[in-house]
């Protein structure tokens, strides 16, 4: 019964994430003009595969190994799913009876549909053979997968993503430490300030100090001082300065979200 | 045969783009569905899953929260501004991890414990995305000529996923020693194969598992 429950929940997620990751991919073809959604490296390496079924399908399929270990271990899809499988499989199959791309994988609507039907199948076919795996396998891949993920987590990621920002330039370097600290201050990883630090960064290197980076800055440091209030960061700051936290303060905690942590 | 595209037609227009934005989120927030009850189906990578994770284990949702937030923001503005909106970042990241975690963490377990509510919900935070983005291109477009330091990002993300397969391998060898030893010959095979390492630790280390089973304390 739970078999049947999740294949056929996975059959309609299958369905509406193809149709979308279809559609916006071919979309791409058409950007800047037209909106699409997917990604860069989608992009690039649909193009990599010029319009050949072969490369398409093959291309999709080493992810889709990649997927499925993953999906079966650990319950993560990975990605790739939408990134790569999907499109590039519906690729494959609309250019495979020899068509040109431009009236294959540039359209949106061949591509939406059959992006459908693929998504359901690869959906369906990765939840249902992941539930069907025992659990005491799941569990080893649990064991071995999640101390490496947190690793991964913290510290591998809060330190790649500042020495990039380190790397790209004086202004990246600056607002990428400053929120990448805070960040793991406030919230308990530094990557979400780094990223952020890079995108004020950068965004000042190549526009100046516009409507847009200003406006930028202005909803990071609401973001920052919102996500602190919520987390109780001001009384704990409070407390371990040996200030006393004014009665006020703990009622405006208390008013809005039932007291600090 | 269509021999002239018509851009203004549904398939290409700006106005139906939300609409397809939708379909994709309301298939992702449903994933994370999946996810929350079923312990399958997330449409993301197991690291950021793992922080998902790490938040319904009772650890808190405030990494998860941050991460997924911050990467919608980011790319919401970035796909307005460059024409192509990142589903991984603002999407997979954003509305299927960082948004649920935010309502978990709040306590609003409805919209993600139930299936077809979860399917409005994504429905709905995605017409939102896509309504922003097409607005934030009205708004923005000739005002900004800046990726706002994404191929950085994407840099750096790309790099630390390189991590994964050899942190896998390290924590397998904590596990015991038949499935350390499974997920250095899974890995070494993979990187043979020219796949991907994590791929070949995961395998191999779940392979001598089975064989060799460990007690789960």
């Amino acid at each position: 019964m739970v078999f049947l429950t999740i294949l056929f929940k996975s059959l309609i997620i299958g369905g509406l994430v193809g149709f979308g990751v279809g559609a916006g991919a071919a979309r791409m073809f058409h950007a800047p003009k037209v909106q699409g959604m997917g990604a860069f490296r989608t992009l690039g390496e649909l193009n990599a595969c010029a319009g050949d079924a072969v490369s398409h399908f093959s291309f999709g399929l080493g992810f889709f190994f990649n997927a499925w270990a993953s999906a079966v271990g650990a319950g993560a899809f990975t990605q790739d799913v939408d990134h790569r499988i999907i499109p590039n499989w519906a690729a494959a199959f609309l250019i495979g009876r020899g068509k040109r791309v431009e009236d294959t994988l540039h359209n949106p609507k061949k591509m939406a549909i059959v992006g459908a039907v693929i998504g359901a199948i690869v959906v369906a076919f990765l939840n249902s053979t992941a539930s069907a795996i025992p659990e005491s396998m799941q569990a080893i891949a649990v064991k071995v997968l999640v101390p490496a993920a947190n690793l991964l987590i913290n510290p591998v990621m809060p330190v790649i993503f500042w020495l990039a920002a380190l790397d790209a330039g004086k202004r990246s370097g600056m607002w990428g430490t400053i929120f990448g600290g805070l960040a793991h201050l406030i919230m308990g990883n530094a990557v979400p300030g780094v990223v952020l630090g890079i995108l004020i960064g950068k965004g000042v290197d190549d526009g100046g100090w516009n409507r847009v980076t200003k406006t930028l800055l202005i909803s990071v440091i609401i973001l920052f001082v919102l996500s602190g209030f919520f987390r109780g960061f001001d009384m704990n700051f409070l407390t371990s300065i040996h200030v006393d936290v004014p009665t006020g303060l703990k009622d405006l905690h208390n008013l809005i979200s039932g007291g600090g942590k | 045969m269509e021999s002239q595209v018509n851009l203004k037609g549904f398939w290409y227009a700006d106005w139906s783009f939300p609409i397809f934005v939708a379909f994709l989120s309301a298939g992702i927030f449903a994933g994370t569905h999946m996810y929350y009850v079923h312990h399958i189906g997330a449409f993301n990578d197991v690291a950021i899953v793992a922080m998902l994770q790490a938040g319904i284990e009772g650890g808190g949702y405030g990494a998860a929260a941050a991460f997924g937030a911050s990467f919608l923001f980011a790319r919401v503005l970035e796909g307005s501004l460059v024409g192509i909106l990142d589903i991984g970042g603002s999407l997979q990241t954003g509305l299927g991890i960082g948004v649920p975690a935010l309502m978990l963490g709040a306590g609003f377990v409805t919209p993600i414990s139930n299936f077809p509510l979860s399917l409005l919900t994504g429905a709905v935070l995605g017409l939102l995305v896509g309504y922003a983005v097409i607005g934030l291109k009205k708004f923005t477009v000739g005002k900004a000529n800046s990726t706002f330091g994404s191929d950085v990002m994407m840099g750096a993300g790309n790099q630390s996923g390189r991590f994964l397969g050899p942190l896998i391998v390290l924590s397998a060898c904590g596990a015991s020693i038949p499935i350390g030893l499974g997920s250095i010959i899974g890995a070494a095979i993979f990187y043979v194969w020219k796949k991907p390492v994590a791929g070949g630790a995961i395998l191999g280390a779940m392979i001598l598992g089975a064989i060799f089973p460990i007690t789960l304390e």
